[in-house]
């Protein structure tokens, strides 16, 4: 009997060639492209001269602010803005290792069927990273505090500078990028996720050490960024063009670079997710009421998703230990769950219904209130944000020392607000604005990228308006003035929800709903 | 007042469905009664899935009579989904919980006496999903899905049993234990609704057959009618 060969030809074909730079640049701008005719072209447009206008805006005016680039505030801000620089080196690397190497230009289902390579996927990675409330408040920040620290006298300087740090955001970035898909790559090893682990707890154990020993702040110090900083300085002069090319040199070899650590990872399975989808669960008695019951399902969705999971122990660790480390104080603190309880809600909460998958169909045949639903999905959600609070304070508070009456009610009564607040917000946008989004893999988000720049903006300003109140709160004489002033806050929260779950009770808004996350 | 005939299951007429602009139903009549099958069949966006998902209670009708089971969908949405079981054409499962915690929470809602413990590990395994029971269904394949779908469908033995492309990216085991189902079904006295593709395979299982075009039904007959090549000659004209 006559058989075929039983193997493919190595490709000569132009559809079968290596993946190269050229190649993998011709691939991202088609999908840059495909990306932006899916997203409202208005919108985009609008978002898109909003960031331009405000990073210009934040880039200058504070040169042109009283005392910018004279007095001794000016002054202390130019010394620190070498520790600024390698704290975004630090805060980009965290980002996208918790990431699992950064956002997808295509979500991995859709992506599938597309030769998509893993140096297109890097790049792609790396284009979306400033889409993210964090990553451009740290450069708002750091841009900011330049513009100030050197004023307006020499505009040379301070176009140069700015410039400079432009530059000096793309390598951070970068690194950012190559440590994530390198520790990524070490995690889809054989051993990777006990390896990860240790080295996370070693990495914290040391910070805490040289913190304990007066040495943290010297480490940073000796960061080899002031004298990228004084090249950056000397703008026009030949330092600056010196300090800017090995910049551009810099940014570029670091870009490369990634790829090859992308390339490895991208060869081995996410060991992590596989785990969870092929290990079997110890099956559990009946629930004892529908209500139960619903929960039970909703935490199984919630605490089993990597991204979940691993988001949360980044943003309820990360910021208490940075409390811990800068010493803050408990006025200080009531800060901290504005930022954990944003970050949770967009692990998942801004896009609430889509946890359940495909499945949302199925479950909303299941004969049950449609009100009782509502109330699970948003107790579990404020469960999680509570979880991760509680954590950072407890963190936060080792070093706080014990809080006053006033500050304690302060702390109890801004994580409450800030968790109900973020909760309303998260389920009326649930329901207004759903999309379909598999939160499979730790580079998910539960919305398009300019939506959750959008969400995280929104979250980051009425979170942190609200931290600040508390915060003045916290110094009160009587304790009984920060919990009475909670429940003006708590009230209007509690109707925003009340709203949307009457959405929610409404059967075309609720399949509308239900049909665009399962589709 | 709605008038339906005693032993009338499933009871639709003149339904529209609209989505925004988008008429997925232009005026369906159906009936389906106690003990009997029918298949519906049609090309893609026919409206089939949709008619199946206002018959589950899951989209509500923009227009017209539906009464299933006894219950009008608009007003008794909640009895209408007790006396359902509803097979999703896609997908259907949570992702990140098991096939035993998916018949857990449909006991739980549907208040389900404590048999239903025996009958949902006797389903597992004459589907064959016995051993990944405590699995998460995430790092199922389709046809695992599927199968897993029949089951949740049939578990609590409605009076109307909808299923949306049951056959899809089945294995013959699980396309024999899914007309096994069927077969239960009829003979308990639910009725049946199978939306599918695979005209001989809907034949099979159902006595009768309505076919829709364009969001509307262009042709009511027996299986047998739509039986071999002078059935699919006859169904092949009925499409364009």
């Amino acid at each position: 009997m006559p058989t075929a060969a039983s193997w493919t030809e190595r490709p000569t074909s132009r559809s079968g060639r290596r993946e190269g730079v050229g190649t993998a640049v011709v691939d991202l701008v088609t999908l840059l492209r495909f990306r932006a005719r899916t997203a409202r072209r208005g919108r985009a447009r609008g978002a898109i001269a909003a960031f331009v206008v405000l990073t210009l805006a934040v880039a200058t005016v504070p040169a042109w602010t009283p005392h910018a680039g004279s007095g001794d505030r000016a002054f202390n801000l130019l010394l620190l803005l070498p520790t600024g620089m390698a704290g975004v080196v630090l805060l980009a690397v965290t980002s996208a290792v918790a990431s699992g190497g950064g956002r997808e230009l295509m979500p991995r289902d859709p992506g599938q069927i597309f030769p998509i390579g893993s140096t297109t996927d890097h790049l792609g990675a790396l284009v979306l990273t400033p889409l993210n409330i964090a990553w451009l408040l740290q450069a708002w920040v750091l841009l900011g505090s330049a513009a100030y620290a050197v004023g307006h006298r020499s505009l040379g300087t301070l176009a140069g500078l700015q410039l400079g740090l432009g530059l000096w955001l793309v390598v951070a970035t970068a690194i950012g990028q190559f440590a994530a898909w390198t520790i990524e790559g070490i995690r889809r090893t054989a051993h990777g996720v006990p390896i990860v682990r240790m080295l996370t707890v070693l990495v914290i154990a040391t910070a805490i050490a040289m913190q304990t020993a007066d040495l943290l702040v010297d480490a940073l110090d000796a960061a080899p960024t002031s004298p990228v900083l004084i090249g950056l300085l000397d703008a026009p002069g030949p330092r600056w063009w010196t300090t800017v090319l090995l910049l551009a040199l810099a940014a570029v070899a670091i870009v490369a670079l990634g790829a090859v650590p992308a390339r490895w990872a991208g060869r081995r399975l996410p060991v992590d997710e596989v785990e969870l989808e092929t290990g079997h669960r110890r099956p559990r008695g009946l629930a004892r009421s529908p209500w139960a019951a619903l929960v039970r399902t909703d935490r199984a969705s919630v605490w089993r998703a990597v991204p979940m999971r691993r988001g949360l122990l980044v943003l309820a660790v990360g910021p208490g230990l940075v409390a811990v480390l800068g010493d803050l104080r408990w006025d200080s603190l009531t800060l901290l769950p504005g930022l954990v309880v944003s970050g949770g809600a967009l692990l998942f909460g801004v896009n609430a219904w889509c946890l359940d998958g495909r499945g949302g169909r199925w479950r909303e045949s299941l004969p049950v209130e449609p009100g009782l639903v509502f109330d699970a999905r948003a107790w579990v959600l404020a469960e999680f944000l509570l979880s991760a609070s509680a954590l950072t304070v407890l963190i936060a508070g080792l070093r706080a020392g014990v809080p006053t009456p006033a500050e304690f009610t302060a702390m109890l009564a801004s994580v409450l607000v800030i968790a109900l607040q973020v909760v309303a917000a998260s389920m009326r946008w649930s329901i207004l604005h759903p999309y379909a989004a598999d939160l499979r893999s730790a580079r998910a988000t539960p919305a398009p990228p300019l939506a959750m720049v959008g969400y995280s903006a929104r979250l980051a300003a009425s979170t942190t308006v609200t931290g600040l109140v508390f915060s003045g709160l916290a110094r009160a004489d009587d304790w009984r003035v920060p919990a009475l002033l909670a429940v003006p806050f708590l009230c209007w929260s509690a109707a925003r929800l009340l709203r949307a779950r009457r959405r929610w009770s409404d059967a075309e808004r609720r399949a509308d709903v239900v049909l665009t996350v399962t589709a | 007042m709605v008038v339906v005939e005693a032993d009338e299951r499933v009871h639709v007429r003149g339904l529209h469905v609209r989505f925004g602009r988008v008429e997925a139903v232009a005026g369906v009549d159906l009936s389906t009664y106690a003990g009997q099958a029918t298949a519906l069949l049609g090309r893609n966006g026919a409206g089939k899935s949709t008619t199946m998902r206002v018959l589950a209670g899951v989209v509500p009708p923009s227009a017209g009579e539906v009464v299933v089971a006894g219950h009008d969908v608009r007003t008794a949405t909640l009895a209408v989904k007790r006396a359902v079981g509803y097979c999703p054409d896609i997908g259907g499962l949570v992702p990140r919980a098991t096939p035993w915690e998916h018949l857990q929470l449909s006991a739980r809602l549907r208040r389900l006496g404590p048999s239903w413990e025996s009958r949902g590990r006797d389903l597992l395994e004459r589907f064959e999903l016995g051993d990944v029971a405590h699995r998460i269904t995430a790092g199922f394949s389709h046809g695992m899905g599927r199968r897993l779908s029949v089951v949740l469908a049939v578990l609590h033995e409605p009076e109307v049993l909808l299923l949306d492309e049951p056959f899809d990216g089945v294995d013959p085991i699980g396309v024999e234990a899914t007309m096994d189902a069927i077969a239960d079904a009829r003979a308990r006295g639910a009725a049946v609704l199978v939306s599918t593709h695979l005209r001989e395979l809907a034949v099979q299982a159902c006595g009768s057959v309505s076919v829709l075009r364009g969001g509307a039904r262009v042709a009511s007959m027996t299986a047998e009618e739509m039986r071999g090549e002078e059935g699919a000659r006859a169904y092949r004209g009925l499409l364009d």
